[in-house]
């Protein structure tokens, strides 16, 4: 593994508003984090409402608003940005996507063509490095559950969603045929402080014994805490490596789904909650016919954010992080466990009821 | 030699062999170095090693059950092939040696409850076995299409290695310069040199029983221009037919018990893969086989004789038929699969092969789409341009966009699923409800009849299984010899 670089003076980060990235600009303007940088944030948001709250937190930000799946975003937010404006180097973060959509069109609206469009501007203006958040879903589950996902894959979308970030990783093969040097993580489902309700809801089904385990819970899936996530992200856009290159971004070992309702269940308990034995036990049929279901409702357009998550359930998604840390010295620290406290611990710090 | 075709006669002899193949073969020679009366019947003829091109269509025609394929019927059906001349199946196969694997032997002892099975002993025997066959890596060159697996898989940083084989070849030689050495050329010989008597071209009808024991059976000739049934009677039969034969000779002659109920394969799906250089060699196989993923997935090469290069562009001939003249650019590989599926074999009376059948389960297929794709994507890594797999409606894949074009239309029913390891159909153990047979390979409710062939492998092994045959019939046959030298 090379030397890692200095971090750039300017870091653009798309979907900063969003888990991920709250996660990011967090992490770099805090005093006491590992991954705190000097330089400037400039920061997309689509929701005007995140923007205030973002400006307020240090005035080495710049914060856009709008949506990337119009190509004069992308052009907006890299103005004054190119390389004979003499801003030092630029990093491009690029978290923006969409996973639970209003309707089918957005996932390749936001996720494909707003890549697309990022991909064009950073291009343009020159930039040092850009990091793609991709994402399992290109590739499918895995067919047995003993099988994982090796760090080279062909691909195989799961649904809507898989196709648009299959898509958008397509258009980074073809920038990095451009000459533009952006590299992929591929994190699993994540976990921990800024997560959005649908994952407060997953505490409260194991809290109150009503998680849906499928078919014996024996399935394997890989998670990856947030923090887990940000060191991925942050080495692979320091370490000097080859464009085009993509790693698993995971916790060290896929757990089963047994194994994750009952570590959250402990985490729980020690952060004294009372805590119901889990009685939900699903024949694996359940899990099949959600997808069935889901697959009708995406052929017309629709998208059912209950029947997704169900139908995929009973699903093993387990990946191999051994290349992210031969080529980025990639160290995942924190435990299933600890990250779940610390999730926890989150949570009622916002003062929301699980 | 002790082999021959022309014996009408009514013979005796104390141990009966029925089949010559890894297991037969074996067992023969065992028994008969310990002193026993050995006849050995073999429904096919004797071949010579290089008196047919290996991988050709007139091996097949030759060597093999009717005359190369024969079909498991489930969704898909699955094709499979039996080798039928003296020495089965060692005589065609790829000769690729994998000793059985340990996790393997100790699922089979305590799922089975096989007494005295253990690891050591097996692999003990395996030892034995490779010195016997001369089991070696290719000393000099490989084949072009050996290397494309090799380097693709690097490329990807895949685990992968050398199959070792049994053939003998000259200092430093390379891989086509091998000879296989199959069961006509070791065990058979040491057999007939301890004594055994063998018999080719004939076929048994049936096993006349009295009660629990069996006392004769009823021959007819497969050669053409003798017609004269034939009749041995013995005070042992070892049944070493091969996992199709084997439980339908035991149904016929009234076994019934886990008989034919549980066959066990390793399914494969195909493709073809074409370089902007010459990499078929007809008459040879690819030694590399790519283990990442197993024992789940294992990918390896294929015969790719031009008529199976045709063979395996059939399922959509329309658009990838006019390929064909290109073959020497292009090889076939495999991905195999450990399956959760089981199949039957049924003898039906009046009928001369038993109906076979075959259902692989919704992670079946699952799984051999995803071995395709990674074959497919190994290939492409080796720098194929062009990739064919073998499946109706198929898309030809260029590059990695197609690979998802390629996932999203497999269907593990529209493909050529395809087999040669085929086992378990009389498994061994002392668990009476999953086993045919006890720990040794004897029929259950029998008082002289025995297994020991690759029917008595509790499930399929996850690699090449004549190792694990050979290992278990010299097991058993010596323990057979020990008992009655006591």
């Amino acid at each position: 593994m090379s030397q890692q670089l200095a971090p750039p003076d300017v870091t653009v980060i798309t979907g900063a508003g969003g888990w991920l990235g709250t996660g990011l600009v967090a992490a770099f303007l805090s005093g006491d984090h590992e991954y705190q940088r000097a330089g400037r944030l400039r920061l997309l948001v689509r929701d005007p409402g995140d923007a205030v709250a973002l400006r307020a937190a240090s005035d080495r930000v710049e914060v856009f608003v709008g949506d990337i799946g119009r190509a004069d975003t992308a052009r907006d937010l890299f103005r004054g940005l190119h390389h004979t404006d003499a801003v030092g180097s630029v990093d491009v973060i690029h978290t923006a996507g969409i996973i639970h959509p209003n309707k089918m069109a957005d996932f390749d609206a936001v996720n494909h063509q707003g890549t697309e469009h990022i991909l064009r501007a950073a291009e343009n203006a020159g930039v040092r490095r850009m990091v793609h958040v991709s994402s399992n879903s290109p590739f499918g589950t895995n067919a047995d559950v003993a099988d994982t996902f090796g760090h080279d894959e062909p691909f195989h979308p799961y649904f809507g969603y898989g196709r648009s970030k299959m898509d958008a990783e397509l258009r980074v093969q073809d920038a990095v045929d451009r000459g533009l040097n952006v590299v992929m993580v591929r994190p699993p489902w994540f976990y921990g402080p800024h997560q959005p309700a649908r994952q407060t809801t997953f505490f409260t089904l194991v809290r109150t014994g009503r998680f849906p385990v499928l078919g014996g819970g024996h399935q394997r899936r890989s998670m990856v805490f947030i923090d887990n996530l940000i060191e991925g992200i942050v080495r692979a856009e320091l370490t000097p490596t080859a464009p085009g290159l993509a790693w698993w971004i995971a916790d060290e070992r896929a757990y089963t789904v047994s194994e994750i309702v009952e570590t959250v269940g402990r985490a729980l308990t020690a952060e004294g909650y009372d805590v119901k034995p889990n009685r939900l036990k699903l024949p694996n049929v359940v899990g099949d016919i959600a997808e069935r279901i889901d697959g009708v409702f995406q052929r017309v357009d629709k998208y059912n954010q209950q029947f997704h998550v169900l139908g995929e359930m009973n699903k093993t998604i387990a990946v191999d992080i051994r290349a992210a840390q031969r080529d980025l010295g990639y160290s995942p620290d924190v435990s299933l466990y600890d990250g779940m406290r610390r999730s926890i611990q989150w949570c009622r710090e916002q003062d929301i009821e699980l | 030699m002790t082999a021959t075709n022309e014996w009408a006669a009514n013979h005796e002899c104390e141990v009966l062999v029925i089949g010559s193949g890894a297991g037969g073969a074996t067992t023969a020679a065992i028994l008969a170095e310990a002193g026993h009366d050995v006849l050995i019947i073999e429904e096919g003829p004797w071949v010579d090693q290089g008196e047919v091109v290996p991988f050709s269509l007139e091996q097949m025609d030759r060597q093999y059950r009717s005359g190369g394929v024969t079909v498991a019927l489930g969704v898909p059906s699955i094709a499979y092939t039996e080798g039928r001349c003296a020495g089965g199946g060692t005589e065609v196969n790829s000769g690729l040696y994998r000793r059985p694997p340990e996790q393997a032997i100790a699922r089979w002892q305590s799922e089975y409850a096989i007494d005295d099975f253990d690891a050591d002993g097996l692999l003990s025997i395996c030892e034995e076995v490779e010195a016997e066959l001369t089991v070696q890596t290719v000393p000099g060159e490989h084949t072009r299409a050996s290397e494309i697996l090799r380097d693709g898989a690097a490329a990807l940083g895949w685990q992968h290695d050398e199959s070792p084989r049994w053939m003998s070849y000259p200092e430093g030689g390379r891989a086509v310069d091998g000879k296989r050495q199959s069961m006509t050329r070791t065990y058979l010989p040491r057999a007939f040199a301890a004594g055994a008597r063998m018999l080719t071209e004939h076929r048994l009808d049936r096993i006349v029983m009295s009660g629990g024991s069996a006392t004769s059976a009823e021959l007819s000739t497969t050669a053409t221009g003798i017609d004269q049934p034939t009749t041995i009677t013995f005070k042992s039969v070892f049944v070493c037919g091969g996992a199709i034969q084997t439980p339908a000779i035991l149904q016929r002659a009234g076994f019934r018990h886990r008989v034919g109920r549980t066959l066990a394969v390793h399914p494969t799906v195909k493709l073809a893969a074409r370089f902007d250089e010459t990499v078929n060699t007809p008459d040879d196989v690819p030694v590399f086989q790519v283990k990442e993923f197993a024992p789940g997935i294992s990918f390896g090469g294929s015969a790719s004789h031009p008529g199976l290069v045709a063979l395996s562009l059939i399922d959509n001939w329309r658009d990838f038929g006019a390929t064909v003249t290109a073959w020497p650019e292009l090889a076939i590989y495999y991905a195999a699969i450990t399956s959760q599926g089981r199949g039957w074999v049924q003898a039906i009376p009046g009928v001369r092969d038993p109906i076979v059948t075959y259902r692989l389960t919704k992670r079946d297929r699952a799984l051999l789409g995803q071995g395709l794709a990674r074959l497919a994507l190994l290939m492409l890594e080796a720098g194929a341009g062009e990739v064919y797999p073998s499946f109706k409606q198929a898309p030809l894949v260029r590059n990695r966009a197609d690979l998802a074009k390629m996932t999203a239309a497999f269907a593990a029913t529209q493909a050529s699923v395809m087999t040669v390891h085929l086992c378990s159909t009389a498994p061994m153990g002392e668990n009476y409800k999953r086993t045919a047979t006890d720990s040794f390979g004897k029929v259950h409710g029998a008082t002289n009849v025995w297994v020991n062939d690759a029917a008595l492998l509790p499930d399929a092994p996850g690699v090449n299984p004549q190792a694990s045959v050979m290992a278990i019939a010299i097991r058993n046959a010596r323990r057979f010899a020990d008992e009655r030298a006591g």
